[in-house]
């Protein structure tokens, strides 16, 4: 290669210039920012998870996957999914072999950043350039698949139907601006590589268009208007990216290092929560997937909208999504960059300051453990269990509400012989959940607490839990050490396994739905399953397991009504019958009541059916 | 030729009205989709406020509406409109030609095990207010009959005025159904001490309110303003409530041996589809829409179409006779209006 200007400068890199020092300054002040505003332990683990091999490793492999081939978005759908790796690995690809053309051929140029840019420009073909060749091909090639991947962006703006998505977000006015400047990157540097591929050299892309087009593009006078064009079409990408969508790229790169560290969200504003609304990259998948959206009208209110309005603290719009959302969760799981919505909007709520602050501190947990010592004064021959198992079984408000689910799972440890005490069948405390949905952590802390005292006091081995709620903020917020925290659907599940519940299975079709919380909450979707393939035929809903639709029963709303909740539940109920099941069948006292007020056929709990195939054990 | 008029349900309504058209010289025909007449009353023991036995009004008006063509047994396949009046294709494969359909649907009662926290369908000793009538009619109950009953709770509306169940009006005539069952009770077991759990008591018909002093003042039955919000079952199959006594400000923990569900009145999802046939409207509460609330309480906004009773709405024993009247003369005056 031959250098063709001395100076290795033009004009024309000036606004290529500025956008790369705007964009660039402004993420380094923005990451800076936000690891500032982490809490100070939270740093501390994200710079020692920076020298842990294991995790530095988890974090170049979820760079590549997720940043460059957007492996989340091909699982979901392979369109969309190849239209965002196309354009995110051929332009990567691009830039790294620019940057090996200019080390090879040029390396005095290395200072130079915006030479391999536009090396093109800058460079003569000579003799020794079929070493190049290889390079040339790499590069036309890699910009073909960006170029392919923009014919499909243009085709999904046109039609999103095309790709499956039935819903999409309404662009703003800075997102257009980028989309356009970035649609318009590609096709520039196409033409103005094209003017040059007889001087500098090129491949079948670059080279043939030269040919094709050669009375246009042999005229030098077109060139340079060509190359200002590319630049400054650069220069307005990267200058809109921070108001725009597109901030979620450099947003992403940081985000899966605090994420990998295993930072959570703690304040709704600040530090990773920040970080998750520049990383939402507005593709929209939230709004298919939100249960809410079976009303047109709730469609504003999904995440995608949320991080929108969070861009442009609008405070009232902020707290309107935060509390009408019902917590499922299935944003989250669909998401291809990790926003937890579920977590930013239970963070948001307990940023609200309330006047009335009630206590639970007063409550007297001794008339409780009083009553539920059982194991503490009985000596262990009079317990029946084989193995010395010592069950407390915690129902919870929902189940009280719902007899027929406590009374079949105390028939069924009566029917497994197990030792079993109930915490609550006089009254119990609250688990603490719903406080903690609502944001009062405060108030949740204290009967977490309380609970804590009553369960270490009774001598139970094994708590066993019906209420997925209850379940989820008992594994994750309780410190129970040396108690096996269990929902009955795994614990009956291990029951049949170990041979303690013989079930006949009965001739009838249950469609079983994964409650949000078992399900999503706490990643619960095979014991069910098994259990309910043991009592009868399985049969799934047309969306299941992680994109189960949630029953609009949800403790997560704060302030959908029940008249709203209405079309929500009928929609979920819709994609339950989908396989015509004679019954119903879940595995959350909440999604039981919902479901039956709305349904015309049996809805049941996975501890009745299985109570009624259980046959009396044998002696 | 005499005027036919086709009358959907053969309940009180459906049966006051056929007497009254035949008395008319009209030729009702009523469609009734059960083996038997009577619709809701007939399964009643005593109707209050006089404790007069629903069986004898039932005989009355079966006996009154004899003349009149009756298909039990029988549901509507189709509607048709025609020009000026309505074909009408019974199930049984007879059609009907007449200008007029005045549907007596009535209501359903609520499914008590949709209330999941009160135990009807898991709790032996939990039955409805139907139940009751049943045993009082039958005496066959096991949860009943031969027991020693000591002490028992009636739950006021039960699947009425709640969201939560998907029905937010009123039944009306709950709470004067379970002061009249509470009095049974207490008769039948005089020993037996009777709760009433209500939110508020709607007692606005004649002779309801000296009905209401009566329970109180002759039969001690304890009225306890609040709402039961939860029930549970002991070792020995008895009952457990708990509620929060709100004129008290305390809550409250009773074990009963039995306890009555005052089921409240839903639109009937037949009455629905009968009117989905000829696309006339539906209330927001699923009853049938009349075309005014005040003046027109038994018309359609459709022409020749006519409502009486509980299809438009829950309704006492006199007032769905009345509606009954009231939409026979509505057809009335149009038939002789057209004569002219």
């Amino acid at each position: 290669m031959r250098e063709i200007y001395l100076s290795g400068y033009s004009n024309f890199i000036i606004p290529f210039m500025i956008g790369m020092i705007f964009v660039l300054s402004w993420c380094a002040i923005g990451a800076v920012r936000i690891i500032l505003q982490l809490p100070a332990d939270d740093r501390k683990k994200f710079f020692l998870s920076l020298i842990n091999p294991r995790i530095m490793l988890k974090n170049i492999r979820d760079w590549f996957c997720d940043c460059l081939f957007h492996v989340k978005l091909w699982k979901r759908n392979k369109l969309l999914g190849y239209m965002h790796s196309s354009i995110a690995f051929g332009w990567f690809m691009i830039i790294v072999i620019g940057h090996i053309e200019v080390f090879l051929y040029t390396p005095e140029r290395m200072h130079q950043v915006w030479y391999p840019i536009f090396f093109r420009y800058f460079v003569a073909v000579t003799e020794n350039t079929m070493k190049g060749s290889f390079f040339f091909f790499l590069m036309d090639f890699f910009l073909l698949v960006i170029l392919s991947g923009i014919v499909l962006a243009i085709v999904k703006r046109i039609r999103s139907r095309f790709f499956g998505m039935r819903r999409t977000t309404r662009a703003s006015i800075t997102d257009l601006i980028g989309l356009y400047s970035l649609w318009s990157i590609f096709p520039l540097r196409l033409l103005a590589e094209g003017f040059t591929a007889d001087i500098s050299g090129g491949s079948f892309l670059t080279k043939s268009l030269n040919t094709v087009l050669h009375s246009f593009l042999s005229d030098q006078m077109n060139m340079l208007p060509t190359w200002w064009a590319y630049s400054i079409a650069l220069c307005i990408f990267m200058c809109i990216l921070p108001f725009s969508r597109y901030m979620h790229i450099p947003a992403e790169i940081l985000l899966i290092p605090l994420r990998n560290a295993g930072i959570k969200v703690r304040h709704a504003r600040k530090g990773i929560a920040k970080l998750q609304v520049y990383s939402c990259p507005g593709c929209g998948v939230c709004i298919d997937a939100c249960p809410m959206s079976a009303v047109k009208a709730n469609i504003k209110d999904t995440t995608v909208y949320l991080n929108r309005q969070i861009k442009r603290y609008n405070e009232r719009r902020i707290e309107e999504i935060s509390d009408k959302c019902l917590l499922c969760g299935k944003c989250t799981a669909v998401c291809p960059v990790g926003v937890e919505g579920d977590k930013m909007r239970i963070a948001q709520r307990s940023l609200r300051k309330y006047n009335l602050a009630p206590s639970y501190a007063n409550i007297d947990e001794n008339i409780l453990i009083s009553r539920c010592n059982k194991f503490v004064n009985t000596s262990n021959t009079n317990v029946t269990s084989s193995k010395n198992q010592k069950v407390i079984y915690f129902s919870g408000c929902m189940t009280a509400l719902t007899p027929a689910i406590s009374k079949a799972t105390t028939s069924l440890l009566q029917k497994s012989g197990i030792s079993y005490e109930i915490m609550d069948k006089d009254g119990g405390i609250c688990c603490g959940r719903p406080m903690m949905t609502a944001g009062r952590i405060e108030q949740a802390e204290e009967m977490i607490a309380k609970n804590t005292a009553i369960i270490k006091a009774s001598g139970a081995d094994t708590l066993l839990l019906s209420c997925p709620i209850c379940y989820k903020i008992f594994k994750e917020r309780y410190d129970l050490e040396g108690i096996e925290i269990l929902h009955h659907t795994e614990f009956f599940d291990r029951l049949i396994n170990e041979g303690r519940l013989s079930v006949n299975k009965e001739d009838k079709k249950y469609a079983y739905h994964d409650p949000c919380e078992l399900g999503r909450g706490c990643g619960i979707y095979d014991q069910p399953r098994n259990i309910v393939n043991m009592a009868g035929k399985l049969v799934e809903g047309e969306k299941n397991r992680k994109e189960s639709i949630c029953c609009g029963g949800s403790l997560g709303s704060l302030t959908l009504s029940f008249e709203k909740r209405k079309a929500l539940t009928e929609n979920a109920l819709n994609n339950l019958r989908i396989a015509s099941p004679d019954t119903i069948v879940t595995a959350c006292p909440l999604c039981r009541s919902t479901f039956n007020r709305y349904s015309d056929i049996p809805v049941k709990d996975i501890a009745e059916i299985l109570d009624e195939a259980t046959m009396k054990r044998k002696r | 030729m005499k005027e036919i008029v086709v009358i959907i349900g053969g309940g009180i309504a459906g049966l006051e009205a056929a007497t009254q058209l035949l008395k008319l010289g009209y030729s009702p025909i009523i469609i009734e989709k059960n083996d038997r007449l009577g619709g809701h009353v007939a399964r009643w023991n005593r109707l209050f406020p006089d404790m007069t036995p629903a069986k004898d009004i039932v005989d009355d008006l079966i006996a009154s509406s004899k003349d009149a063509n009756i298909f039990l047994n029988t549901e509507i396949s189709f509607v048709n409109r025609l020009k000026d009046s309505y074909n009408v294709m019974l199930s049984n494969g007879i059609s009907i030609n007449s200008r007029f359909i005045l549907y007596t649907t009535g209501f359903r009662l609520f499914e008590a095990q949709k209330k999941e926290e009160y135990g009807y369908g898991v709790y032996n000793q939990v039955l409805t207010n139907a139940d009751l009538e049943n045993w009082f009619n039958t005496d066959k109950d096991k949860r009943i009959s031969g027991k020693d009953i000591r002490k028992i709770g009636f739950v006021h509306c039960v699947g009425s005025r709640d969201e939560k169940a998907r029905n937010s009006q009123c039944s009306k005539v709950c709470c004067i159904t379970a002061i009249k069952q509470a009095i049974e009770m207490k008769e039948k077991f005089p020993e037996s001490e009777v709760f009433c759990f209500y939110m508020d008591l709607r007692l606005f018909g004649k002779k309801f309110e000296d009905f209401y002093t009566k329970a109180q003042r002759d039969h001690g039955i304890h009225f306890i303003r609040g709402r039961v919000s939860e029930v549970s079952e002991n070792i020995n199959g008895q009952v457990i409530v708990k509620a929060e006594d709100t004129l008290a400000g305390k809550p409250l923990k009773v074990t009963l041996d039995l306890l009555v569900l005052m089921s409240g009145m839903v639109c009937n999802p037949d009455s629905t589809k009968a009117a989905s046939m000829l696309h006339l409207p539906i209330d927001s509460d699923g009853f049938l829409q009349s075309s005014d609330n005040v003046f027109h309480i038994t018309s359609s906004p459709r022409k020749g179409i006519y409502y009486a009773g509980a299809c438009t709405g829950p309704k006492t024993v006199p007032e769905t006779l009345a509606e009954a009247r009231s939409a026979v003369l509505d057809i009335h005056s149009e038939i002789t209006a057209g004569k002219k």
